[in-house]
């Protein structure tokens, strides 16, 4: 693996903002950026969006679906049990677990599927590109070689200058 | 939305410090070793602990005869605490929801601390229904699963069993907050940490956290969901606790007042416990400029709100025993509670409730931390006695006089309560040695109110 990450340390969250908009400008293409808390026009300016709401909602509706099928199947169906004549479908008392139980499925499937697609589990190797970025430190890597002939490898150098980077490392 | 930057909420955090001076004063106490009185502390919280293992020790072997139930007083002092507990740890939550869901900004210093007595007060809590259980050692039979036994499935219509998993998901939801809260600030103690072991422990549970674009994008989706989740999940488990004693036909109990006058109240008294624990630690860790005045202010205008509101329902439950003509809700409120053999504690219950938290109207009493403090255990005595109230009065007394009975706890009842004080406080102390006390990455953001993304309200 020859090709090297261009990697421009900021001191501050407006320098990392105003300089990833002027990259983008001149199209160059960014790798990553790393921050020490979340910087909403970085997120916004790189354009990403999780669609992990979307899966919630669906796991949501999963759930109630199931729960009132469990509860149906083992109230009306395996094991019917007669309190005093009410009817073995009792849906006012059956909304309460209902309700609980889509909290309980839909936030523990949710916290899954973060885990699964953020590849963030305990236990895993942190890939620190500089330790300060949980600190002071806000990081801009743009992918060097990879995608970038030299011309734009110049252009981006004199951006991240201009923009106030503290130092601009290759590696 | 640029709120913050005016003069009506003063700036949230103080001193005009840069982003590496927040790291350091935060995560300073537990990268520190920690002071004599720490080391006091934690030998007093074991002993209670010690106590209460004990406790618990022979109601398991011995049964439930050691406790001071008898057969007109089934629950005493063991769902009184976990009522109490789980109360307080309504707190916790509310302030995450506070943060994540309305974006009052200025819970983000005190969320952390707040989740973390929400953890430890909810297993409390969670131990007493369980050890009420007699033997234990069949607990497992409340979890609906294709038995040998029938199969028998349990009944779910019964507020008892709601609560199961009314406690169980909430236990397991505000762990996960709190957890995933941490997790920025764990990485920020593995790249700051000096020693292997250390930056081995904080580095597994990072999650191997780097701050890149894509994690935070992820972690703020999680964290609305989360927080989503949580606020209908609060409403509905003190409503949960109050169904056990609603939906029964004792008198006192018997009441529609009851899901929210027990809900108003847990909020109220995990405020107060906020409170306390807040001005502990603000005091003790010298972290004024970030739980400021200003933040000690708020949380009292939530106590004075809460106050009124208990004090509406106790009056409200009055005025219904005197209107609704029933003569066994008059004997229970009027006879028994207001003027008879409990009006000891009513009147307790009254005072440290309704009326002491009213000084707080004062600007003097809300910027003094002595009166703060002292007001503030005050409330969550008074909360105690409220549940006491509610229990023993109404089944120490009930329909049947020739089985009216007097109720006191054992030397067994006592030791499970201290001992889950000493679970409480062992649990703050590990909290506050080891992880952050406030959200480091939180606060920092809060620190330029000028920043872009903060008029943008994104």
């Amino acid at each position: 693996m020859e090709h090297k990450n261009i990697i421009a340390v900021f001191d501050s969250d407006e320098k990392l903002v105003k300089a990833i908009g002027r990259l983008q400008e001149s199209n160059i293409p960014i790798k990553d950026a790393y921050t020490p808390f979340p910087v909403h026009d970085v997120l916004r300016l790189l354009g990403r969006e999780s669609r992990l709401p979307f899966f919630s909602v669906f796991a949501g509706a999963a759930a109630i679906a199931l729960v009132l099928a469990f509860l149906y199947y083992t109230a009306v169906i395996d094991y019917p049990v007669n309190y005093g004549g009410k009817p073995y479908f009792a849906f006012p008392s059956f909304v309460v677990i209902i309700y609980l139980l889509t909290i309980l499925l839909t936030f523990t499937t949710t916290v899954l599927v973060f885990h699964f697609r953020s590849g963030l589990y305990p236990g895993k190797d942190p890939e620190v590109v500089l330790p300060g970025t949980t600190d002071d430190k806000f990081v801009v890597a743009l992918g060097g070689d990879e995608g970038m002939d030299a011309g734009m490898k110049k252009e981006a150098d004199t951006i991240l200058k201009e923009s106030g980077a503290l130092e601009i490392i290759e590696n | 939305m640029d709120t913050y930057n005016t003069s009506i909420r003063p700036a949230l955090v103080r001193g005009n410090k840069d982003y590496r001076q927040v790291t350091g004063e935060i995560a300073g106490p537990a990268e520190r070793s920690p002071a004599k009185w720490w080391y006091v502390a934690m030998t007093i919280a074991t002993g209670a602990l010690l106590f209460g293992l004990w406790a618990m020790y022979v109601t398991v072997v011995e049964g439930l005869g050691t406790w001071g139930l008898n057969n007109s007083v089934g629950w005493g002092w063991d769902i009184i605490n976990f009522v109490w507990w789980i109360g307080i740890g309504h707190a916790g939550t509310a302030f995450t929801i506070f943060l994540i869901v309305f974006r009052a900004k200025w819970a983000s210093s005190i969320n952390r601390a707040a989740e973390a007595m929400t953890v430890f007060a909810v297993m409390n809590a969670g131990l007493f229904p369980a050890l009420h259980l007699g033997r234990i050692w069949l607990i497992f039979f409340i979890f609906p699963y294709p038995n040998t036994r029938g199969p028998l499935w349990v009944n779910f219509n019964s507020p008892l069993f709601w609560d199961v998993f009314a406690i169980t998901t909430y236990l397991l939801l505000s762990v996960t907050l709190w957890y995933f809260g941490m997790v920025p600030d764990l990485a920020t103690m593995r790249d700051r940490a000096t020693s292997k072991i250390k930056k081995g422990i904080y580095g597994f549970f990072s999650m191997g956290w780097v701050g890149s674009v894509k994690n935070w994008v992820r972690y703020e989706a999680l964290a609305k969901i989360l927080g989503g989740l949580a606020a209908p999940l609060v409403v509905s488990v003190h409503t949960i606790v109050a169904l056990d004693f609603a939906v029964s036909v004792i008198p006192g109990w018997h009441t529609t007042i009851l899901p929210p006058y027990f809900f108003v109240g847990a909020i109220f008294s995990g405020f107060a416990m906020v409170l306390t624990i807040m001005i502990l630690i603000r005091k003790t860790f010298a972290l004024t400029d970030f739980i400021t005045r200003a933040h000690l202010d708020s949380i009292c205008r939530v106590l004075i709100f809460g106050s009124m509101v208990l004090g509406l329902a106790y009056m409200t439950e009055l005025f219904i025993a005197w209107y609704s003509g029933s003569e066994y809700e008059f004997f229970t409120f009027f006879r028994s509670r207001a003027t008879g053999k409990y009006s000891v504690a009513f009147w307790i219950m009254v005072v440290c409730n309704a009326i002491i938290p009213q000084l707080l109207w004062f600007r003097k009493i809300r910027g003094s931390l002595g009166w703060m403090l002292v007001i503030s255990i005050i409330i969550n005595i008074g909360m105690w006695y409220e549940r006491f109230v509610i229990m023993i009065s109404s089944l120490a007394q009930d329909y049947l006089p020739s089985s009216w009975v007097s109720y006191s706890p054992t030397i067994v009842d006592i030791g499970i309560y201290v001992g889950t004080f000493g679970i409480f406080a062992c649990g703050m102390l590990l909290f506050i040695r080891y992880i952050p006390m406030i959200a480091i990455s939180e606060v920092k953001s809060l620190t330029r109110p000028e920043r872009d993304d903060t008029k943008t309200g994104k």
